[in-house]
Parts: C-alpha cells; sequence; structure tokens
C-alpha cells in the first residue's frame, strides 16, 4: 500500500503544534498539479496571443463585415439614342417581387414561398435557396421575380396580408420607344450568369444586378451602367440598425447616355428594304450595313429576321425559347456575324490585286467570251454571256467572269508558297477581309479568306486527299469572282467599298458616336481615334474601278443600271452587284455593295440577301431604297430591276 | 476581575478579535480575488449596457452577488473543515437532496432543470454541490486512509463523486457535472493514488466518450441532447460552421481576434454593443474582455488566475490537516478547471459544455460558491498560520 499521506491521526484537529501533513510524495503531487495549472494557463496564452496577435487584422475584418451592411441602391441604365436624337432605349418601371429575408424567418418563409412559387413559375426550393442566401445580407431584400405582370401584381396587391415578407419594389426596366428598330445592334439586359460572376465581382459588381447582354448595352456596360448607391449601415446581431444614422452614405449615379452614329431614316429604311427584300423573294435571312465611307460611322445595321428586344424584359419564358429555337435564328445578327460568299462583289478586289501585280492595267483588253478552258478544265460566264474584246472597266460593268478567270490565272501564277506570297489573297486582307472589323459590337466573325495553308488545314486528316489539301489553280479562278471557300460578312463589304470610295484608306467601323452626361454635355467621344490604315492602290487604279463601279451602276448593259441609271446628278450611285453561290446548290445569294454620291461619296452600302437570286435582282433596290432615304432622293427613282449579274 | 478593568479589557478583546481574525489572511490571495471580482463587475455591466433588461439589470445583481459573496466567504474562513468533514455523509444526503428537489420543481430553463426559485432569484445546488462534494471526497479519503492504492478505495470515492455529478448531469448539467469529476480527480490525485487507476479511469472515460458521442447514437441511443453534441464538438468543425454552437465559437473567436493586442476599449467593441456575442455576460465573458481589453487584458486576468491558482497550491502545501490540503486542493483543481475550459471555449480550444468563469461570469449561484471556496482556502491557510504563530 503506498499513500502520500501519514497515517491518520486520532483527531482531525490538531491539538497542539504542527501536524506535518506535507510527505515528499504530496510535495510531488501537488508541484505536479501546479506544473499542470502552469502548462494549461501557458496555453491558454498562446492561443490568446495566436488570435489576437497573429490574426487580429483577420478577426477584425470579420468583426467588420459582422457589424457593418451595405445597402445598395441600383441606378437608372443610360439611354441610347441614334445620332439625330431619337431614342432607340430608355428606361420604364416595373415591379420586382421581392422577399425579405429578416422578416421571413423560421416555418413562415416556407410556407409563404410555397403558396407563391407556382404563381411565379418556381420551385419551393429554389426560392427557398435564394431567400436563404440573403440571410447574409438581411437589410437587403431578395429578388423573386423580376418585371411581374399586371395580373400577379393586382393579385399580390390584394393579398399583402397573405404574404407577409413578400412585397413589391419598383425597379428599372428597358423600354424600346422605337419597337424593333436596330433590335440587333442595341442587346438587352439580362442578369448576370454563373459564368460571369468571377470576373464581374473584381469589377464591383455584387452579383445581382442586370448587365448589358450583347450589343451596345453590352458594349458599353461600364457607361451606360452608372455607379450604385451604398448605404453603410452599422447593424447588432440581429441584423437591426443601431441607428438610423449611416456609417457612409453614397447616392446612385444614373448611368450616361449613349448617342451612336446610326441615322434614324437611313436605319428604318434599311430595315424597310430588308424585310421588303425578304418578302418578295422568300429569303429567309438578309443582313445590311450603311456606312460613313469618310469615318467608318455606322449610319444603319440591320439583319432580317428581327425581333422585338421588349421579349427580354417581359422574360416569358415561351416567346424567349421561341426566339432562341427559332430555326431562321433571328438573334443572329447577320451583318456582322452572318457569312457569305462574296460573288462578283468581290471583283473590285481582284481588279486593285492584278493592277497591283501589273498583270493588267486599266487598259489591257481581252477578251470576255461565254466560256475559256484553263487548266483542262472550262470556266463559263454567267449565262454564258460573251462581251468581246474589253477593257478593266467595261468587265467591271458588266460583270464579266472570263475576264477575270484569266487574270485570276496570271495572279494564281503570280503565287508562291514556298514563299507564303498570294497576291489576290494578300490583296483581300488589305481590304479588310479574312479578318474582324474592329466594330464596337460584340459578337464579330473574322469570317476566311481561303488560302493555301488554310486549305491544308481545312483539309487535314485522313479524311481527305492530298489532292483535296492541294491548292489549285481553280481555287484562286473561283476566288477571284468571289466564290469557292471565301467568306465575309456584309459589314466587311462595306469597309472594303468604303476604302475605294474614300480614296483609298480603310476606316475601323464605329456604331457608338458620344456618351452624354444626364445633363447632355458629351464626356466622350467614342468614334475618333480608331485606326485607319492606306489601301496603298495607285491613283490610276482605285479611279478605273471606281468608274468600272460607276459605270456597273449607270452606263448602258450595267449590271445595275436598270435600278440606279435613273437617279440624277448629285446623287449618283457606282456599285456591284453579286450573284453568291452557297455551295450547298440552292438559291444564290444575292449582293450588292455600293456608294453615293459618286463624286464626294457620303454613304456606302453593302447588302446580302439571302438565296435573294441576283444581285441587281433583290440587294440592288434594297441599297437603292437605303440610299434615297439617307441622301435625300425620291425612292421611286430607283428602277425595277432586271436579271443581270 | 474588577468592574474598572472591564472596558479596557472588552475593547482590547475588541482589538484582538479583529487582530486574531486578520492574522496569518493570505493578503495576496484576498487582493487577486478583490481584483477579479471588481473587474468581474466592471465587465458584466459593459457587456449589458444594449440587453433588453435594462444597462443596470445584471450589473445591480453582480454587485449584490459579489457582495453576498464576500459575506459568505467571511463566514467560510471560520468552517472547521475537520468537524464538518465528519458530517460528509450528512452533506452528501443534503447535496443529493437538494438536487433531487430541483429536477422535481425546478424551473426549465434553457432545456435546464438546474435551479429552485428563490424569490427574484434562482438557486443552483449544484453549483454549492461542487465545494460539497470536496468536503464529503475529503473527509471520506482521509477516514479510509489505509485502504488508499485498493481499487476498492478508489471505486468508492468515485461511487460518491459519481452519484451527485450523474444526476447533475441529468439535469442537464454536462459541465457541473465535469467539475465534480475534477474534483474528484484531484483528490484522488493527492492522496496518492496509484497510476495505474488513473490509466484505467482514463481508458474508461475515452471510451465512455466514444460510446455517448459515436457508438450509442449510431445504435439509436441517445445520451446526450442534440445541441449538447453539437456545442461539444464544434470547437473541431470548419471555421465558419452554421450551427448554433458553431456561430458561438465562431463570434467568440471573432470577438476575441478582432481585439487585437490592446482590445478596442469598451466602447469600440462591436461585436460586445452589436450582441453578436452570445451569452456575453456569463459563458462567454472572457470574449468581451478579449474584445475590448486585447492581448493586453486577457493576458492580465489570465495571470490573476494563476496568481489564485499559486497561493491555493501555496496555502495546500502548508495546510494544517489531511482534509484541509486536501479540500484546498480540490478548490484549486475545480477554479483551474473552469478557468481552462471557459477561457479554451472562449479561444476555441475547448468544446462549449457552459461552464462559468470563476469570478468573472455573471451569475449568483457559481459566484457565491465561488466566494466561499475562496473562503474555505483563506481559513485553511489562516488556520495553519495560527497554529505556527
Amino acid at each position: 500500500m503506498s499513500t502520500g499521506l501519514p497515517p491518520r491521526r486520532g483527531s482531525n484537529r490538531p491539538a497542539g503544534g504542527w501536524a506535518p501533513t506535507l510527505t515528499p510524495k504530496t510535495a510531488v503531487r501537488i508541484a505536479i498539479l501546479g506544473g499542470i495549472a502552469l502548462g494549461l494557463l501557458g496555453l491558454l496564452l498562446i492561443r490568446l496571443w495566436f488570435l489576437q496577435v497573429i490574426n487580429a487584422e483577420q478577426y477584425a475584418e470579420r468583426a467588420d463585415g459582422n457589424r457593418l451592411r451595405t445597402v445598395i441602391t441600383q441606378p437608372p441604365r443610360g439611354n441610347i439614342l441614334t445620332r439625330d436624337g431619337v431614342p432607340l432605349v430608355t428606361n420604364t418601371t416595373g415591379e420586382n417581387l421581392v422577399a425579405r429575408p429578416r422578416e421571413l424567418t423560421g416555418e413562415r418563409r416556407r410556407q409563404v414561398l410555397a403558396k407563391l412559387a407556382p404563381k411565379i413559375g418556381e420551385t419551393l426550393p429554389a426560392l427557398m435557396a435564394k431567400v436563404n442566401a440573403g440571410d447574409n445580407q438581411p437589410l437587403q431584400s431578395v429578388v423573386l421575380a423580376r418585371n411581374i405582370d399586371p395580373v400577379l401584381y393586382r393579385y399580390l396587391a390584394e393579398r399583402r396580408r397573405d404574404f407577409p415578407g413578400i412585397s413589391l419594389e419598383e425597379t428599372y426596366l428597358r423600354s424600346y420607344p422605337e419597337g424593333q428598330l436596330a433590335a440587333h445592334l442595341l442587346g438587352s439586359t439580362g442578369p448576370i450568369t454563373a459564368e460571369q460572376i468571377k470576373d464581374l465581382r473584381r469589377r464591383g459588381y455584387a452579383g445581382d444586378e442586370t448587365i448589358g447582354v450583347d450589343g451596345i448595352e453590352q458594349q458599353y456596360e461600364s457607361v451606360l451602367r452608372g455607379t450604385p448607391g451604398r448605404s453603410v449601415v452599422e447593424v447588432d446581431a440581429a441584423g437591426e440598425p443601431l441607428s438610423r444614422q449611416y456609417v457612409s452614405s453614397r447616392s446612385p449615379v444614373p448611368g450616361r447616355d449613349v448617342r451612336l452614329s446610326i441615322d434614324s431614316k437611313t436605319q428604318i429604311a434599311l430595315e424597310a428594304a430588308l424585310a421588303e427584300a425578304a418578302r418578295v423573294t422568300g429569303a429567309v435571312g438578309a443582313a445590311g450595313v450603311a456606312l460613313n465611307p469618310k469615318t467608318g460611322e455606322v449610319l444603319a445595321l440591320g439583319s432580317f429576321p428581327t425581333f422585338s428586344p421588349q421579349t427580354f424584359v417581359t422574360r416569358k419564358e415561351k416567346p424567349v425559347s421561341a426566339l432562341f429555337n427559332d430555326p431562321d435564328r433571328p438573334l443572329n445578327d447577320r451583318a456582322i456575324a452572318g457569312v457569305y460568299p462574296a460573288g462578283s462583289t468581290f471583283k473590285a478586289i481582284t481588279a486593285a490585286a492584278a493592277l497591283r501585280a501589273g498583270i493588267i492595267t486599266p487598259d489591257t483588253q481581252l477578251e470576255s467570251p461565254s466560256s475559256i478552258v484553263l487548266h483542262k478544265q472550262r470556266f463559263r460566264n454567267f449565262r454564258e454571256n460573251s462581251h468581246g474584246v474589253i477593257d478593266l472597266a467595261y468587265a467591271m460593268r458588266v460583270s464579266s467572269d472570263t475576264y477575270f478567270y484569266q487574270v485570276a490565272d496570271d495572279l494564281w501564277r503570280a503565287q508562291s508558297e514556298k514563299n507564303d506570297v498570294y497576291p489576290l489573297q494578300a490583296e483581300a486582307r488589305l481590304f479588310g477581309l479574312g479578318d474582324e472589323t474592329g466594330i464596337d459590337l460584340p459578337g464579330e466573325v473574322p469570317a476566311n479568306v481561303p488560302d493555301p495553308p488554310w486549305k491544308k488545314r481545312a483539309y487535314a486528316g485522313p479524311d481527305y486527299t492530298d489532292f483535296q489539301r492541294s491548292w489549285l489553280a481553280g481555287d484562286t479562278i473561283q476566288l477571284s469572282v468571289g466564290q469557292g471557300f471565301l467568306q465575309v460578312t456584309p459589314l466587311q463589304m462595306a469597309v472594303a467599298y468604303g476604302a475605294i470610295a474614300n480614296g483609298g484608306t480603310l476606316h475601323t467601323p464605329t456604331v457608338g458616336f458620344e456618351v452624354r452626361d444626364p445633363n447632355g454635355r458629351v464626356v466622350q467621344e467614342l468614334s475618333k481615334g480608331r485606326p485607319t490604315r492606306p489601301l496603298g492602290v495607285s491613283p490610276t487604279a482605285l479611279e478605273s474601278i471606281k468608274q468600272g463601279l460607276y459605270d456597273a451602276a449607270n452606263a448602258e448593259l450595267g449590271t445595275s443600271t436598270s435600278v440606279f441609271g435613273a437617279l440624277p446628278e448629285g446623287v449618283k450611285v457606282a456599285g456591284k452587284t453579286g450573284t453568291a453561290e452557297p455551295g450547298d446548290g440552292g438559291e444564290d445569294h444575292s449582293w450588292f455593295v455600293g456608294y453615293a454620291p459618286f463624286d464626294d461619296p457620303s454613304i456606302v452600302v453593302s447588302i446580302v440577301i439571302e438565296r435573294g437570286g441576283t444581285g441587281a435582282n433583290a440587294a440592288a433596290p434594297a441599297v437603292c431604297s437605303t440610299m434615297a432615304a439617307n441622301l435625300e432622293f425620291d425612292p421611286d427613282l430607283c428602277g425595277d430591276p432586271v436579271a443581270s449579274r | 476581575m474588577t468592574t474598572t478593568m472591564a472596558p479596557s479589557r472588552q475593547r482590547s478583546g475588541a482589538v484582538d478579535r479583529i487582530r486574531s481574525a486578520v492574522a496569518g489572511i493570505d493578503w495576496v490571495l484576498l487582493l487577486a480575488v478583490v481584483a477579479i471580482s471588481a473587474f468581474s463587475i466592471f465587465m458584466v455591466g459593459r457587456a449589458t449596457v444594449n440587453d433588453a433588461a435594462g444597462p443596470r439589470f445584471y450589473l445591480d445583481r453582480q454587485i449584490l452577488f459579489t457582495l453576498t459573496g464576500a459575506v459568505l466567504m467571511l463566514v467560510a474562513m471560520r468552517v472547521n473543515l475537520d468537524r464538518m468533514a465528519r458530517w460528509g455523509w450528512g452533506l452528501w444526503g443534503g447535496l443529493l437532496g437538494a438536487l433531487a428537489v430541483v429536477y422535481l420543481v425546478g424551473t426549465a430553463t434553457r432545456g435546464a432543470n438546474s435551479w429552485i426559485d428563490v424569490g427574484p432569484f434562482n438557486l443552483q445546488p449544484s453549483e454549492i454541490g461542487k465545494v460539497m462534494v470536496a468536503i464529503v471526497l475529503a473527509g471520506i479519503a482521509v477516514e479510509r486512509l489505509e485502504d488508499v492504492g485498493t481499487a476498492r478505495f478508489t471505486l468508492f470515492l468515485t461511487v460518491v463523486a459519481a452519484v451527485p455529478a450523474v444526476v447533475v448531469f441529468l439535469q442537464p448539467d454536462l459541465g457541473t457535472s465535469l467539475v465534480y469529476g475534477a474534483v474528484l480527480a484531484a483528490i484522488l490525485f493527492l492522496v496518492g493514488v496509484p497510476w495505474s487507476h488513473f490509466a484505467v479511469a482514463g481508458s474508461i472515460m475515452a471510451i465512455m466518450i466514444l460510446a455517448v458521442l459515436w457508438v450509442l447514437p449510431n445504435a439509436g441511443v441517445k445520451v446526450l441532447q442534440d445541441y449538447q453534441v453539437q456545442r461539444l464538438t464544434a470547437f473541431i468543425g470548419a471555421e465558419r460552421d452554421s450551427s448554433d454552437a458553431g456561430y458561438q465559437l465562431d463570434q467568440s473567436k471573432t470577438a476575441i481576434g478582432s481585439g487585437g493586442a490592446v482590445g478596442k476599449g469598451p466602447d469600440g467593441a462591436t461585436q460586445s454593443s452589436g450582441n453578436f456575442i452570445p451569452e456575453h455576460h456569463t459563458d462567454f465573458i472572457f470574449a468581451v474582455t478579449g474584445e475590448m481589453f486585447g492581448f493586453v487584458g486577457g493576458a492580465l486576468l489570465i495571470l490573476l488566475y494563476a496568481l489564485v491558482l499559486w497561493r491555493g497550491l501555496r496555502t495546500m502545501a502548508r495546510a494544517s490537516s489531511q482534509v484541509d490540503m486536501l479540500v484546498a486542493g480540490a478548490i484549486v483543481a475545480m477554479i483551474g478547471f473552469q478557468v481552462f475550459v471557459n477561457i479554451g471555449m472562449n479561444v476555441g480550444i475547448m468544446p462549449i459544455t457552459g461552464i462559468p468563469l470563476p469570478m468573472m461570469s455573471y451569475g449568483g449561484s457559481h459566484t457565491l460558491t465561488t466566494l466561499i471556496a475562496i473562503g474555505l482556502l483563506l481559513g485553511i491557510n489562516q488556520r495553519r498560520s495560527a497554529i505556527r504563530g
């Protein structure tokens, strides 16, 4: 038996003298007890040091996050107007259905949301998740449904008492006074998607805002958005504000207006012309662009079929999904994202390439038979017309294919795969084809100028033979008349012809013109300072191309003389028709690209009518009526088309 | 004796009485206790200024508790523990009786049946039970010193402590029952129970913890309430736990950490004034202290406790009887255990067990109990000095 204590004594109370209760063994145990106490208190001190000295900052931030709540007020977005001041997008107000998490707690949250869910077409778990997520920001209401329709509004307004914690909150909505006008340009606004949220948070978004989706709304989001108001309130643990005063407060700053270079009359005329051409020809799609050739400013940009941007404000599921699933793809902006072979409109570029390479001069005479055989292959003229011996301007006027086939053959001979020299493709790229124009709109495509390396890549793999991969003379010959693998957008063709019209300078097209603050003061010019590039085509060469384009629209036998020939001096048009074979054997795409007035061009218009037949047939009248609106001449002066290339 | 001598003798008798009452007092211990108690009154007042009950509700009561405790402390100093220990079984029975009464007529508060209403106040017998268990165990141990080292002795003492501990546990008041355990362990340790017994007891404890927290719940038997399990395990869990216990812990750590080195001062302590710290005047008063006075304040408070524990150990080593020594040791263990577990849970290294911080946390019964225990310590020291002197 071992004990730390001496044997028990007779009495507990020592009668006299000092009773030594402290044996060495007890002393050791007391020391151990003291050691444990010391160790544990030391542990507490170390932990305290860790929390309060090493990690103090982190916890201080957390404490601030606890006590400070930010109430965010969204500003109205800026308006979007045409250059001549017609508002295309403004704001109106609607009612959002919101929940206040603080007033909707416990079992009541589930009950109220369960009643609400079917009314707004949501599921209970989705609503619960939304409101639960709002618990972190109890002063901020959680949006359950945006812009609810009047029927639901009345229903809820009458039964306020049945839905405690739920209320209606006024919100800004986009409004389109001109209806569908310029729908493709404008874009819409919508909630931030899960993919965007991380990037946008870094740029100061909270995540529950609506942002610009596509078009000008997306491109100029930072200008249109404005600055949200931020009021910081100090709250207690229950989320109750401690006082009526703000720790800090900043009012919302409304977004700034964006004025486009769009001219409302031209835009209306262009869209009407596209719709009319589509109606006449039964085309499923059409697109057009009008530019100021001197500046690159877009005067009109349209795509058919179009849609009502209001659909994305109302956000009814059916019409929205109908738009997305429509096989005619009305949401697709064909003017910047539609790709088509250029057809004969490309001949101006072939001409420039041949003149630059010295293959021809403006005066070179070549025979233009109904067909010619090159490399053991017969290439036919359109409708097997023959034009005799002609010069470049005449070849442009009548759109002789055989003339350009012969030129193309020489251009093919001038190319060198070894040195990566392709005169025709290089010329096309100089004119801005095969690359994005750099317009201030999202969603532009580069399209494609085909060359030997491209063909190798495109036909790579075991499915193709080396022969299929190789670039043949026929490929260059096809390209010279804008057929084959070539793909261009209507915008690219407008920019290219704009460079011809203005004497040889390629402009970056712009839609945004200027930014104005809510007081109407111009704070930023959007169309200024965009890159330009000289074509480097000699003046005489340019003159002969221009002459050809003028003759094609005005001279006898010109491909579009029937349409433009009657226009008076001062609004004379120069331009080229195009009939592009889509490559699938279907009906041809109809092109026209031209500018006016010939002497001092102020507008260049490029229009394609999908499967509209010949260029003169469908596209040329559309260009004429668009120009009529811009140059203010009588559209009845535009003649009826006669089918020719 | 002559009557003329009487006044002088009476006067000298009174002086003597005061002199003898004051002689041998451990002034260091007393000063430390006064300092902590005064700080407690200040902190309870500051922590509750924004409470719904009114800015002075808790403050006034804590002052009253402390003053009552001071009187009881003086009484406790005069208690003869050896004599009291002879009535050990009576104390034991009385404690069990009081606990039973609480269980039967007690008011349910926060799921716990641990107090009896006495007028506007309520009494928690389990609190004073901490001291009573210490005295009972000390008495029994000293009575059976011949058996020390046998399993019978260890088991017997364990059962004596376990009966009230289990009743308290069932109230349910896990924290207090753990304090009973600490008192038992200290007495067994000091009386010289072999290490092997501690090893066995430790193993049984580990198995029981496993059983209560894991095996039995999985087998469908619920020993602890859900909130208890959550509180016990929250400190192991993730930084930002959404459960109530996790929230408490998170807010407590945030308060302490944000206090930094020197604290935000009573007016800048947003975690306290914004009501973010739960139980800010009771279990989590250390968090409020840490936020207001930072590392400096927290460390000073811990040093004051170190002072108390050191004086307790010193008293123990100098005790004039075995019962005195064991009771002193049990009191040191009781205070030390509570200080460590409470501050430990405030800083997130111990489970949340609802153990108050001695002399700091608001609360009548526990303030009285701790001050009585301090009184016993002071008395033990004084008796020994008296014998020596």
